[in-house]
């Protein structure tokens, strides 16, 4: 939808979701063509937007062990935020879900992507949208994957590092780039405090059997 | 189709693409170190949490606090409140654009 208002036609819109699938990438897009913004540039800043699935590869990556290529290189393109967000959760704590069950959610939430983004050109082209609010709806769906993270305190307090750290790299470097310094630093913080409760754990563990 | 377009999109699938198969390729087969899995154990929240506060706190590319000129500020409150009591991804996203719709129209009275 943003896409059309940024000078892209319909099949265009089709094309890019069924080849790139980066919904922030593309909204990213939508916005840099509408600022007038070159092509490499759009590139290079879809690269940095998207070295977050680096991360998020790298650590879904362990529950794929022994899965042949065309799993490995199918499951990859149509690795996504939101369904790397389940398929994450579910690994960790149903027992059941298979690496097939990952994979269906994948091609459910790229199918459904797809279509909705043609759908979103059809109705871009007959109406006109806020772009604040379009892109705000993006953000909502971010505020909730943030939610479902807190399951524990150091979560929190690891959300809050990465936020502060974000906002002030973004001034300082005004670049995409300060989203994926903040997030590489403010999770090895998340480590740290992480390795040093376990240590006062194992410390009170150690009183407790001395005790008895 | 202008091919400029279509440079953008192929360019664009590339270094989509690459981010997300290369890991899986290297580490799908190897046992990966307990420190490095703990580690990213905390990216997700990490990002999210950047990908949220770096959108929110800008408005018209500078940091604005100010709740009645930076309109994304309250709605994100009130969805930060909806997500906490639901973790519904729709009713998040319903809020959300409920929220900044009334500060859009509350502001250019």
């Amino acid at each position: 939808m943003l896409l059309y208002e940024a000078g892209i036609s319909v099949f265009g819109i089709g094309l890019m979701s069924t080849l790139v699938f980066a919904g922030a990438g593309q909204f990213m897009a939508a916005s840099m063509l509408t600022a007038g913004a070159t092509v490499p540039s759009i590139i290079i800043m879809t690269f940095f937007l998207n070295l977050r699935h680096l991360l998020m590869s790298s650590s879904i990556a362990p529950f794929f062990k022994k899965k042949s290529m065309p799993f490995l290189m199918l499951y990859s393109h149509t690795l996504a935020d939101e369904s790397y967000a389940l398929n994450y959760t579910q690994f960790r704590t149903d027992k059941e879900w298979s690496t097939d069950s990952a994979l269906t959610t994948n091609l459910l939430a790229y199918s459904s992507w797809v279509l909705s983004t043609i759908l979103g050109g059809y109705i871009g082209s007959a109406f006109a949208f806020n772009a604040t609010i379009m892109n705000y709806v993006l953000i909502a769906m971010f505020i909730c994957m943030l939610v479902s993270q807190f399951v524990s305190r150091i979560f929190v307090i690891v959300g809050l590092v990465a936020g502060v750290l974000s906002v002030l790299l973004m001034v300082l470097l005004n670049h995409n780039i300060a989203l994926v310094i903040a997030a590489v630093i403010a999770s090895f913080v998340g480590y740290l405090l992480d390795e040093r409760r376990e240590k006062k754990q194992a410390a009170e563990g150690e009183s407790v059997q001395n005790e008895q | 189709m202008n091919s400029s377009i279509v440079i953008l999109i192929l360019g664009m699938a590339v270094v989509t693409y690459l981010p997300r198969f290369v890991p899986m390729l290297v580490l799908s087969n190897r046992k990966v170190p307990e420190k490095l899995v703990k580690w990213m154990s905390f990216i997700p929240v990490s990002i999210f949490s950047a990908l949220v506060f770096s959108d929110v706190f800008f408005w018209n590319s500078e940091v604005n606090v100010h709740p009645l000129e930076n309109v994304k500020l309250l709605p994100t409150l009130l969805v930060f409140y909806i997500a906490y009591k639901t973790q519904n991804l729709l009713w998040s996203m319903a809020f959300g654009i409920l929220g900044i719709s009334v500060m859009i129209l509350f502001t250019s009275i």
